[in-house]
């Protein structure tokens, strides 16, 4: 049996009748639960619900041999997993915003940018990546604010439909990713559990949702 | 009152003491049997290196009171290389050496990953052909039978597939994108790059062609480029080979690209399905000794002793020994003359 991570949440949301047309129907509703383990009916899954951000780390460390997550989340963790199958679902971006003009420098030159998110190892790697220094801010909600009060130039976050940028006054300035959720999978279950990943992959791959 | 002691360690280094450490002993053992047993010699080999061999972002730098730049040795196969090129040097040979040690591999905090891992494992220099690969190999599953280790998968790919799959001047994205078999990827990527149409489905199929020998077909179904066509043919000759040895629990990977640039032929892996990283691995590298003016072939492998021992239950080492009580010089005489018969006490405090 694989041990399936799922992400609680927003993820789960969508998840959750996806791996049933796909026949894995949970033994119980995963969004109504307080078991923290689940089996499916068919037997060939145990579903362990955490906190999206951790999921990478259960699957890394071998606690679950596969789970599902977001793109976003992924990037964010480092985690070495592999990621054989982008589900099609829980599409956002991940973008760089701010308000339509941004004065960074005042009285400094060489002021660094300030970014304020909750994906500061994203916003950092994407500012080095382009030779521009940065300094992050980690924050846990509302990051608009950030930009909007002056915290941070630029806030690096996800978009589904820009709706909560707008009414803030902001606007994308660059788009880092395309995120949607992903099946990821350890290294070591990859091979080890050849069999039942293959078909697990073969299965959700007849009912993801093309881009 | 004093002060409370600090008693913490680093993150990520080795802390054993117990059933565990003694399991770990005994698996050490067992490989360094088996190693003797297939002729090889025992080499020991420095843990610090002057110069910044290996991978950058894993090494551990340090600066002694002299100021030289040192490195912590973070990879058994470039300092045992180092140290057989001067002996090759002095005399042209085939060599068989086996080492253990420990190598430290930087690795982010917050993740759990160890940083300190102790390793078992051997060099073959001027080890031509396939049968020296076969040979690896069937070492290798010795090595996790002799452990106790069941129910364990070797993974055997070939550093030649990819590189001609891949062809001259690719981005190196596309390598991350198949190393995490992410087909999603490989196909933007493809698509972006201008990739020919044949040459994209060949490498966006890459992360499926994991499986036994029928993935030698599937392959071929796809149309390959010459030199992955060789390093195939190649793997299948390994595959009959290791088959008529009675090997079993092979799986082959076309799509595996972890460390390519170092390897130049077969290359491999060991998973257990109780452990979530791998047990050990190995290869051949032609070109590692080119860098000391030397054209050596060879291969070798190394095991990660405690994910071995994550691996199985067996121990013989776990018995505690007959207690003797340390009472007076008969104690002592009792001791002794057990031991003489090579039976394992344990002097207690009487």
């Amino acid at each position: 049996m694989l041990r399936m991570a799922l992400p609680t949440g927003r993820v789960l949301k969508q998840a959750e009748p996806f791996l049933a047309a796909a026949g894995y129907t949970p033994l119980e509703s995963l969004s109504a639960t307080r078991k923290l383990t689940v089996p499916s009916k068919c037997g060939r899954v145990e579903y362990l619900l955490v906190k999206p951000v951790d999921a990478p780390l259960y699957i890394e460390q071998g606690v679950a041999d596969c789970g599902v997550c977001g793109k976003d989340v992924l990037m964010e963790s480092g985690a070495d997993l592999l990621e054989p199958l982008d589900l099609g679902f829980a599409r956002c971006r991940m973008v760089v915003a701010g308000k339509p003009e941004i004065e960074r420098r005042g009285d400094n030159l060489l002021s660094p940018v300030r970014v304020a998110s909750k994906f500061p190892h994203v916003a950092q790697h994407h500012f080095e990546k382009k030779g521009v220094p940065c300094t992050v801010f980690k924050l846990a909600g509302s990051v608009e604010i950030g930009a909007v009060l002056g915290l941070s130039h630029y806030i690096v976050d996800i978009v589904e439909t820009g709706t909560t940028l707008k009414e803030n006054g902001l606007v994308v300035h660059e788009e880092i990713a395309e995120c949607s959720a992903r099946l990821a999978v350890n290294r070591a279950a990859w091979y080890a559990k050849l069999g039942e990943v293959h078909e697990l992959v073969e299965q959700l791959k007849q009912h993801c949702q093309s881009p | 009152m004093p002060e409370r002691a600090n008693l913490s360690f680093p993150q990520g280094t080795e802390l054993v003491f117990g059933p565990q450490a003694s399991r770990r002993q005994y698996i050490t053992d067992r490989l360094a049997e088996v190693m003797r047993g297939w002729g090889f010699s025992e080499i020991v080999l420095p843990g610090l290196d002057s110069d910044a061999a290996g991978d950058e972002t894993e090494l551990y730098h340090l600066t002694d009171r002299e100021g030289r730049r040192l490195a912590l040795r973070s990879d058994f196969t470039r300092v045992a290389a180092k140290a057989l090129a001067l002996e090759l040097r002095r005399q042209p040979r085939q060599i068989g050496a086996c080492y253990e040690g420990t190598v430290y591999r930087f690795a982010p905090s917050g993740h759990g990953t160890r940083v300190e891992h102790t390793q078992r494992g051997l060099e073959w220099v001027n080890a031509r052909g396939a049968i020296f690969d076969a040979a690896t190999l069937l070492i290798a599953l010795e090595c996790l039978a002799a452990c106790g280790v069941q129910g364990a998968v070797i993974v055997i790919g070939h550093a030649g597939f990819v590189h001609a799959a891949l062809g001259q001047g690719f981005d190196r994205r596309l390598l991350e994108a198949i190393d995490h078999k992410n087909p999603t990827r490989i196909a933007e990527l493809c698509r972006r790059a201008g990739v020919p149409a044949p040459q994209a489905a060949l490498l966006t199929e890459l992360p499926l062609l994991t499986g036994g020998p029928e993935v030698f077909t599937r392959a071929r179904a796809l149309g390959l480029p010459q030199g992955a066509e060789a390093a195939l043919s190649e793997l299948e000759a390994l595959h009959q080979l290791l088959a008529q040895c009675g090997a079993s629990g092979l799986i082959y990977d076309l799509g595996e690209v972890r460390r390519f640039d170092y390897y130049s032929g077969f290359m491999f892996k060991a998973y257990h399905p109780q452990v979530g990283e791998e047990l050990g691995g190995g290869g051949r590298y032609d070109r590692l000794f080119d860098r000391f003016g030397l054209s050596v072939p060879a291969v070798g492998l190394g095991f990660n002793i405690a994910r071995l021992a994550d691996a199985t239950d067996e121990n013989a080492y776990a018995a505690n020994g007959q207690a003797i009580r340390a009472a007076g010089i008969e104690a002592l005489k009792q001791a002794v003359a057990q031991r003489a018969n090579g039976t394992q006490i344990r002097l207690e405090d009487a």
